[in-house]
């Protein structure tokens, strides 16, 4: 109690600007402590939810074993709302797998278009671009989805056909990583060019006085220097590869069983998976999918703790 | 500048080339490869309705029974793959047949609408109705109005619309205009009344075309239509979620009701048929298809396309 | 300048424009697809109509007087006309690729001029059929309904052979986005409103005001961690705690526009944090410090010095932010849920034009050209945003400097 009126007394005897300084910033402290609050009211939510297949027994199906859960090779065996034999260590794999392989396409191409678009090209063309890249990102997915089974299934299916393999109507690994790889290239693209934009000129300057071409300048001053936008940039590549859903599940092939690797196998991701069938609202296999959410979490959450690492390491050898 | 945009433009138009060249690419069809089986999801109405249709009822809501290296689609995946894949398989409701893909004869009966009025096209569904239990509607106006539009079902002007929906009616006698008398509710100004529907998305299309059709011959009464599967048809009108904010008056079954799902007496019923076709791509030279067959395709038996006797 | 560095050089700027060419290559396959699949449907009168087609009931009391108006001459080979009746009907398709007959000749005696209201309780009222109306069946007294799916030629034919006629159902053109669209830039309007200020307010309280301590840290990884989740969880998240929660404080009473976009907010949150963070980490020290020295206190320093100056930021973000706004569905679908309206309240259900499109999607069959002509207009929507924005900010910048 004395502590507050002391507070009072010390926020009183300021003057009005001061004050004023202390309000704006507790509403500041506040909005920041209210985004950083979101995240923790999702994952108690889906916590609860989730953990309830592991602990009551599901209307007399019984437990699920979280251990053959989480290393499982088969989605669900039985039939649905009548077994409790989920496992979804298969699709843990196929999701990391595929986010990978969709951030080794659209990571260098997003980058260097990025780079393009920032120093190389002609000033009206780098706006037409960055409209173009602006435009793009607020395509719904679902239209990347129609894309996706209207086109890229197509070419996929032709082109193993080419190479003599018969493709599953053309869903597979290859074509959701090449939709996934359409899809956050313009996130990355966007966010890598405002992180190039923001470097220095005067670092470029002393680059090209160095005697640096400006092409040596821009890849390995430029880019250099840019490495923690660009890294920023690819755990949203990421993050919006282990997420999609909807353009994922119009072109994965919803396989049930796996791991698969091979580039043309049919795949499923955790999205996918949570995605299928979310119609039914009771019942275990409703609930499952708030476990599979968790598990979604957790891979996220991974992704993120490594690229971050990674990013601060990568960020502490700066030219600066 | 001018000119990266020509080269642009140059490849864009080089690559659609590209593709359009390979989607005429012509091969015969190789009975010797693999079949590839496409199917619904396990909450899918029409997918219990062709399994259960086919012998294989077991595989309804079982993917583990199902031939492996299965790929899961939602209707209209299934209708686009078929006109890719060449060695692909699937099932899809009468209605949404078109020419893009090979509708398959079943037990040597064509899929016809005439074939499935004169029972002979076996591979059917029912479309079913649910409405909440009496005295469960909030008002009775609410309570009346919606058993008028089941009533109008029944009725020569109902079926007129689910016929032309491409559903098959049940067989009706009377119309509209006979029977209105009985509905005084209809007289009123009904325009503040929301009447809620809901259940099976098969039967989405004809539910909009009933209730849109009947509105103005009862009040103008105001119809929402949020159709999320069967499963929820009699869950939102009756079962578990009868009071949550997604509760229902009418809800839709595009399968026959389980033992779960038996409601008040006189609150549920039937009101059309519809079937469901095995389809192929048009190049493959099948042409009519065997119950047998179909579920030994699904169950893994038989694995490549000699292995069927035509 | 060694040969090696030269060809180094090219080799780097070879890469870079091959790479900028693929994105170029693959980006604008995809508005080609949008476009060719799209453009044959998109006109205005699709952004202003209803969605839901106004149904009409039409019967007759008493003897007919036929029409006497032979056939016009000016009749194309796929219009059938009855002179009975003074009417001609084609077969054409409506929005979403149904078969539809529609009206395309009415002669001024023709009966279908001198109708009662069926739908009305007042038997005097009477209704007229237009050009454009669309029929939607005829049945009789003692003769099988004459229905869409058969067509026109038929439905001629079938009223060329009767005198009188029990009911005539037809209807306006329906498939328009009105509603949609409506419910979309109020979405905008609501979701901007709540996460602009939080996300911007929050960005600054962490690189302007924050002490760079663990808390700091803690807060700054808790929001990175939102970029990751998906937005089916967010919808879930909706479903769960914004629905319930406006239906307590409102007058809602089930999913709404509302809880629609404060779910939305949520998932804006971090794009917005990020892009201003980004271009306030730009601003040189100098100017804060320059602005403090003057006599300026830290308010007035954030306001008035280093918040114009991120201006291009919050643009960028709020451009991102209508972006996703627009192009979100996964999360909308729980939280608003999948009902067209033409009716649009911000207490009731209604559709997104991309829940509109999985609505559509979802029919059996989908409709792939209406879908990608959403799909157009959405991309013109943001195109003039996007151009309105960068006008704006121009004068703005202009403006301060």
């Amino acid at each position: 109690m004395e502590k507050t009126l002391e507070c009072f007394k010390r926020i009183l005897g300021k003057s009005k600007k001061e004050n004023i300084d202390i309000l704006i910033r507790g509403i500041f402290g506040i909005s920041a402590l209210i985004s950083a609050s979101v995240i923790i009211i999702i994952i108690i939510f889906i916590t609860i939810k989730g953990v309830t297949p592991f602990i009551s027994y599901n209307q007399g199906l019984g437990q699920v074993n979280i251990f053959r859960f989480l290393t499982g090779r088969v989605w669900l065996d039985g039939a649905a709302f009548s077994s409790s034999l989920y496992g979804v260590g298969f699709i843990i794999i196929n999701t990391v797998y595929i986010a990978l392989l969709s951030l080794m396409i659209s990571m260098p191409i997003g980058v260097l278009t990025a780079l393009f678009i920032a120093k190389v090209a002609p000033q009206r063309l780098s706006i037409f671009l960055r409209t173009v890249v602006e435009l793009l990102s607020a395509i719904p997915s679902i239209v990347y989805g129609l894309f996706g089974s209207g086109v890229i299934l197509v070419l996929v299916y032709n082109f193993a056909e080419l190479v003599g393999i018969q493709s599953k109507g053309g869903n597979s690994v290859i074509a959701t990583v090449l939709v996934l790889s359409l899809m956050s290239l313009p996130t990355i693209t966007a966010i890598s060019e405002v992180a190039i934009r923001s470097v220095g000129k005067d670092i470029e300057l002393g680059s090209l006085a160095l005697g640096a071409t400006k092409t040596q300048t821009n890849f390995k001053v430029v880019l250099a220097s840019a490495k923690s936008g660009i890294f920023a940039s690819a755990i949203l590549g990421v993050g919006r590869a282990l997420g999609e859903a909807t353009a994922v599940s119009l072109v994965a092939g919803n396989s049930k069983s796996g791991p698969s690797l091979g580039l043309f196998d049919i795949t499923s991701t955790l999205t996918s998976t949570m995605l299928e069938g979310l119609k039914e609202t009771t019942g275990l296999d409703y609930d499952i999918r708030f476990s599979v959410g968790i598990v979604l979490m957790i891979v996220i959450l991974l992704t993120n703790i490594i690229l971050n690492y990674v990013k601060r390491k990568v960020g502490s050898v700066s030219v600066k | 500048m001018r000119k990266i945009i020509i080269i642009g433009l140059t490849l864009i138009s080089a690559l659609y080339l590209v593709g359009c060249d390979n989607n005429q690419l012509d091969t015969s069809f190789d009975a010797t490869k693999s079949i590839t089986v496409y199917t619904r999801d396990t909450s899918s109405g029409t997918r219990t309705g062709f399994m259960n249709g086919i012998g294989f009822g077991d595989a309804a809501e079982d993917n583990s029974l199902l031939v492996s290296g299965f790929v899961t689609k939602d209707n209209t995946g299934i209708l686009t793959a078929m006109k890719n894949d060449e060695y692909g398989i699937g099932f899809i409701s009468l209605a949404s047949l078109n020419n893009t893909v090979k509708g398959l004869a079943f037990n040597g009966v064509e899929p016809t609408i005439a074939n499935v009025i004169n029972n002979t096209y076996s591979l059917k569904r029912p479309f079913n109705y649910v409405i909440r239990a009496d005295g469960d509607y909030g008002s009775l106006d609410k309570e009346n109005l919606t058993k008028a539009f089941i009533a109008f079902l029944g009725t020569i002007d109902g079926s007129d619309i689910i016929n032309d929906k491409g559903a098959i009616p049940l067989s009706a006698t009377g119309t509209w205009d006979d029977i209105k008398a009985e509905h005084n509710v209809c007289l009123k100004d009904n325009s503040n009344i929301v009447i809620k529907f809901g259940g099976s998305d098969s039967i989405e299309k004809i539910a909009k075309a009933l209730s849109s059709a009947f509105a103005p011959k009862c009040g103008g009464f105001i119809a929402e239509h949020d159709h999320t599967g069967s499963s929820d048809g009699f869950k939102r009108t009756q079962g578990s979620e009868k009071d949550s904010d997604n509760a229902k008056d009418v809800g839709f079954a595009s399968r026959d009701f389980k033992d779960t799902e038996i409601g008040d007496i006189g609150t549920q019923g039937q009101l059309a048929w519809d079937a469901i076709v095995a389809i192929v791509n048009n190049r493959n030279t099948l042409n009519a298809i065997t119950q047998e067959s179909l579920k030994s395709i699904y169950d893994g038996t038989y694995k490549v396309w000699e292995d069927i006797n035509q | 300048m060694s040969n090696k560095r030269k060809l180094n050089d090219i080799f780097y700027q070879f890469i870079t424009y091959i790479s900028a060419l693929i994105s170029v290559l693959a980006l604008s396959s995809i508005f080609m697809f949008v476009f060719i699949k799209g453009s044959s449907l998109l006109d205005f009168g699709l952004l202003f109509n209803d969605y839901h087609e106004k149904y009409y009931n039409g019967g007759f009391n008493g003897d007919i007087d036929f029409s006497l108006t032979p056939e016009p001459d000016n009749l194309e080979a796929n219009e059938f006309y009855s002179s009975m009746w003074g009417i001609a009907l084609k077969d054409a398709k409506d929005r979403e690729g149904n078969a539809i007959i529609i009206v395309s000749y009415i002669s001024k005696d023709s009966p279908f001029s001198n109708m009662y209201d069926k739908n009305s309780v007042d038997i005097e009222s009477s209704i007229v059929i237009k050009e454009g109306n669309i029929v939607s069946k005829i049945s009789y007294y003692d003769k099988p309904t004459s229905l869409t799916r058969y067509g026109a030629e038929l439905m001629i034919k079938d009223l060329d052979t009767v005198t009188d006629i029990r009911e005539v159902v037809y209807t306006s053109l329906g498939g328009g986005i009105r509603g949609s669209l409506l419910t979309t830039l109020f979405i905008i309007g609501l979701t901007l409103v709540l996460a602009l200020p939080m996300g911007i307010f929050t960005a600054i309280y962490l690189n302007e005001f924050a002490k760079k301590n663990k808390i700091t840290n803690l807060i700054r990884s808790l929001i990175e961690t939102l970029t990751g989740v998906p937005s089916i969880i967010y919808g879930l998240m909706g479903l769960a705690v914004f629905v319930p929660f406006t239906i307590a404080i409102t007058k809602a009473d089930s999913a709404n526009l509302i809880s629609g976009s404060m779910t939305l907010a949520v998932i804006l949150l971090p794009i917005i944090i990020r892009s201003t963070e980004e271009s306030l980490k730009v601003i040189p020290d100098d100017l804060r410090t320059a602005s403090l020295a003057l006599g300026a206190n830290k308010t007035q320093t954030t306001f008035r010095a280093v918040l114009p100056s991120a201006y291009p930021g919050i643009v960028t973000a709020t451009l991102l932010a209508v972006g996703r706004i627009i192009g979100e569905s996964a999360a909308l679908i729980f939280a608003i849920g999948t009902a067209i309206k033409d009716d649009v309240s911000i207490f009731g259900r209604s559709t997104t034009l991309s829940v509109h499109i999985w609505s559509l999607m979802k029919d059996e069959p989908a409709n792939i050209e209406l879908a990608s002509t959403i799909a157009l207009i959405i991309l013109i929507i943001v195109l003039a945003l996007n151009i309105l924005v960068k006008l704006v900010s121009k004068k703005f910048i202009t403006k301060i400097v």
